[in-house]
């Protein structure tokens, strides 16, 4: 029975393919026929196909567990010497294997709103809106199924992680990838794939909504938490994957603009696009069609990123699994969902056309323009990232564009950006008066000096970008902490004056509160990383000298000596350490840290990599990695003294706690009850007067 | 135009906005200048050239952070011709008639990359296009 999982799990996968096929037609003739008997098959096909899905991806991991090298997937990705957790995530940890992954996130994600939509069922007490409800969620899930329909199809006719190696297969493995074999490499893949699959759903529930004819504030109320949830999960799969190049990778850099890593840095821009621009959307009932225009977006971005990443047509230090042949494949899988998803928006978007009213200067146009200025990032990083190929094919020669030419572009934008996150949340909606303004005229003085005052700080650089660096940092907790004076003025104003209104309004306030107190954290994370980035780009101090034992050099306040050099063996490596104390540079050089800085040599198969050794700090990080030997006892060490280098994660720690403050209420009450629906107006109104009211 | 274009808030953004423009401008020559009398040591000045050009080895990585031997000797080439007193531009050069145009990651601005340089701005005025008609279209009610 054991032996034959790998077929189990391979007839499982091709029972999905057909479930998917019938879960994508089924619903669909039911809206069309109007058959509520055909509609009401959706939740349990679709329960049907996570069923197989599931199962097949657990007999997947049970061949890695069981060491089954006669799976060709596992022989290539696995040995007998590695630990447990890492042949689990070995799974993952390849093209075939993370395809199946991404379906089985896909069909988890649909099997949890079929599972919630039967819980609600009951509580709808209008039943025009629920015939209305299961219409929508019948054709998301339907269109969920064909794209797992197409995923599927993919997997099992160029890539099946179930191919065998019979008969002559390896008695052993040919092991994980050494980079992989870190925990940040663990998670950091998982991560953005749930991020991928939250705006699969967005996709999903936006073509939803084209296909009905209809984006109710319903559907917007169901749709926040999706986007916030993607959002949230893309900002952490982006922020393990460049802590992990930071401490792994022997760098000392933490953003390289890598193809790979901008495959992944593009859809991110877009979906935080588009979680203001469903804020917006659900304020005034308008900007629909900016709304659903950026699902679809960021989904096909999603796809043009991994075939970018999986075809190997870009050179990448992150090289992952690429193989050309499949490279086709995902392109025509992409060109099929993207020219479907657009032909069915250009044939119905001028139905959600919605006038809304609002002034030049509102709320209403800085989140629009703030909006368009996250995309027009995304797609100059596109621009950049796609050149090259751009370049070649035309035949004008070859051609590299890198670091230099993406901060050239992307800190601008981001200035501009930033200016304008600090004057929105101050801005009232629909129109926006000039005095409440008028707070900010000294601060933005204050922000200037200031920004001037630490420019002249830095010994070397480009100082214009520096500049932009602290003027946005500094201009944005200015505002900031403006717009929680203004809140905390209007809350004590509004309980003094009317303490009536807020008791019967509790769930409102409560509500209005909790997004003011997301926002404020998720910007203030922004501010953070972006000081951490600009104090490492500008202040950082490094060495790059020949020691050997007993050796020291001082460096911006401390002495680093090299204490001695060791062999280090491990189950999957060999490495020479070199132990380098971190020394005061006082005068009793009191040792504050040791750095165990390696070159690692990994076992299976002979690849060399450097492992950093860093001594973190809130204040600064001190990072030591080693490089080629010298002479018999000297090694090439290169030593960075870091300032602030932490914060660029811990902003991100900030936005996703943001992200998850706003997210986790709005999905709860969204499906429990109408509350959201009855409290758009007199919610936002409190949220964003205040300003205004306590200011002016 | 609309009116609000002449509001108070804006023509204090736009100043606010010159006035940071030309101090940039200002500290930026300054800075320049000084930058040139007081000779930053060759190794910095070495380190900065190498992380603008790309190994002819590794894929995709910086001459600074590769480990193959070719990116060891050319940080070496790079460091012997600041001695000899060339500038960063005359050494770049070298690199690319040496190498090819792949070496530079920050391309050349010439015919060909028009478009790699200027689609940024292009995107950008055709963005702020959209938001301004989408803005006048929704003119605002006269009662607000």
């Amino acid at each position: 029975m054991t032996v034959m999982l790998p077929e189990i799990g391979h007839v499982l996968l091709i029972i999905s393919t057909v479930i998917a096929l019938l879960s994508a037609s089924i619903p669909l003739i039911g809206v069309y026929r109007n058959n509520a008997y055909l509609l009401g098959c959706s939740p349990i096909l679709f329960r049907a196909l996570f069923f197989a899905v599931f199962t097949s991806l657990l007999c997947l991991v049970y061949c890695f567990v069981t060491d089954d090298f006669s799976v060709a997937y596992v022989a290539n990705h696995s040995n007998s010497q590695l630990a447990l957790g890492y042949k689990i995530a070995a799974v993952w940890g390849s093209h075939e294997g993370s395809m199946l992954f991404w379906v089985f996130a896909i069909a988890l994600w649909g099997a949890i709103i079929s599972y919630r939509l039967s819980i609600t069922d009951c509580t709808h007490a209008n039943s025009n809106d629920r015939y209305q409800d299961a219409l929508y969620f019948a054709r998301l899930l339907a269109i969920l199924s064909l794209v797992i329909l197409g995923f599927n199809l993919f997997l099992l006719f160029t890539s099946n992680p179930f191919a065998r190696l019979l008969p002559d297969f390896p008695i052993e493995g040919r092991d994980l990838n050494p980079i992989l074999q870190d925990i940040g490499l663990i998670l950091h893949p998982p991560m953005l794939f749930l991020g991928y699959v939250g705006l699969t759903v967005c996709f999903a529930a936006a073509l939803a909504s084209l296909l009905g004819g209809k984006f109710n504030t319903r559907q917007v109320n169901h749709l926040q938490p999706w986007v916030l949830f993607a959002w949230i999960f893309l900002t952490a799969g982006n922020a393990f994957g460049s802590w992990w190049a930071y401490n792994e990778l022997g760098w000392g850099g933490w953003w390289f603009w890598d193809p790979v890593e901008n495959a992944s840095f593009i859809p991110w821009l877009v979906a935080t696009a588009l979680v203001h621009s469903v804020i917006l959307t659900k304020r005034s009932q308008g900007f629909k069609i900016t709304t659903l225009l950026l699902c679809l977006l960021a989904f096909s971005l999603c796809l043009l990123g991994s075939f970018l990443v999986r075809s190997g047509i870009v050179q990448s230090v992150h090289a992952f699994a690429s193989d050309p042949t499949r490279g086709m494949s995902i392109l025509c899988l992409l060109v099929l969902f993207v020219s479907a998803a657009l032909l069915i928006f250009a044939l119905k978007a001028h139905t959600f056309r919605q006038d809304v009213s609002f002034a030049l200067f509102s709320k209403e146009t800085l989140l629009l323009l703030g909006i368009i200025l996250l995309v027009v990032a995304a797609f100059s990083v596109l621009l950049g990232t796609f050149y090259p190929l751009l370049y070649e094919l035309l035949g004008l020669g070859t051609l590299s564009v890198g670091a230099p030419y993406f901060n050239a572009i992307f800190v601008p934008l981001t200035f501009l950006l930033v200016l304008l996150m600090g004057i929105a949340p101050l801005a009232q909606w629909q129109k926006a008066s000039k005095a409440q303004l008028k707070p900010l005229l000294i601060p933005g003085i204050l922000v200037l000096a200031l920004t001037l005052w630490i420019s002249f700080q830095a010994a070397t650089g480009d100082h214009l970008f520096l500049m932009l660096g602290t003027a946005a940092a500094l201009w944005l907790l200015v505002c900031l902490l403006l717009t929680l004076m203004a809140a905390l003025g209007f809350y004590k104003q509004t309980s003094k004056n009317n303490p009536a209104s807020i008791n019967a309004n509790n769930t409102v306030n409560h509500l209005s509160k909790r997004r003011l107190v997301a926002m404020l954290i998720a910007h203030f994370g922004v501010a953070i990383t972006i000081t951490g980035a600009t104090a490492v780009s500008f202040f950082e101090q490094e060495a790059l000298l020949r020691m050997g034992p007993g050796q020291g050099k001082p460096l911006a306040g401390y002495v680093l000596v090299y204490e001695s050099t060791e062999n280090v063996d491990t189950n999957s490596f060999t490495a020479i350490q070199a132990n380098i104390s971190i020394r005061d540079a006082g005068q009793d050089e009191r040792v504050l840290a040791y750095v165990t800085p390696q070159r690692q040599t990994f076992k299976s198969n002979g690849m060399e990599m450097s492992h950093a050794g860093i001594d973190h700090g809130l204040w600064r990080d001190i990072y030591v990695s080693m490089g080629l030997q010298l002479s018999d006892n000297e090694y090439l060490i290169r030593i960075s003294y870091k300032p602030l280098a932490s914060w660029i994660w811990l902003g991100a720690l900030f936005m996703i706690l943001g992200g998850a403050i706003a997210a986790w209420p709005a999905c709860r009450l969204g499906y429990l009850s109408d509350v959201e629906t009855l409290d758009v107006k007199t919610l936002d109104s409190t949220t964003n007067t205040q300003p205004q009211e306590s200011i002016a | 135009m609309n009116a609000s274009f002449r509001s108070p808030y804006l023509s204090f953004l736009m100043g606010l906005l010159v006035i940071t423009l030309l101090l940039g401008a200002a500290i930026f020559l300054f800075m320049a200048q000084e930058r040139s009398i007081t000779t930053v040591s060759y190794q910095q000045q070495a380190m900065d050239i190498s992380k603008v050009l790309r190994c002819p080895m590794a894929t995709n990585q910086n001459l600074f952070e590769s480990q193959a031997p070719i990116a060891h000797e050319l940080k070496a080439q790079i460091f012997t011709m600041l001695e000899q007193g060339q500038s960063q531009d005359e050494i770049i050069h070298f690199m690319v008639q040496r190498y090819g145009e792949k070496i530079r990651y920050q391309p050349e601005l010439k015919g060909s990359t028009l478009a790699l340089w200027f689609g940024p701005l292009l995107f950008l005025l055709l963005g702020v296009g959209i938001c301004l008609a989408l803005t006048k279209r929704s003119a605002p009610r006269p009662t607000l």
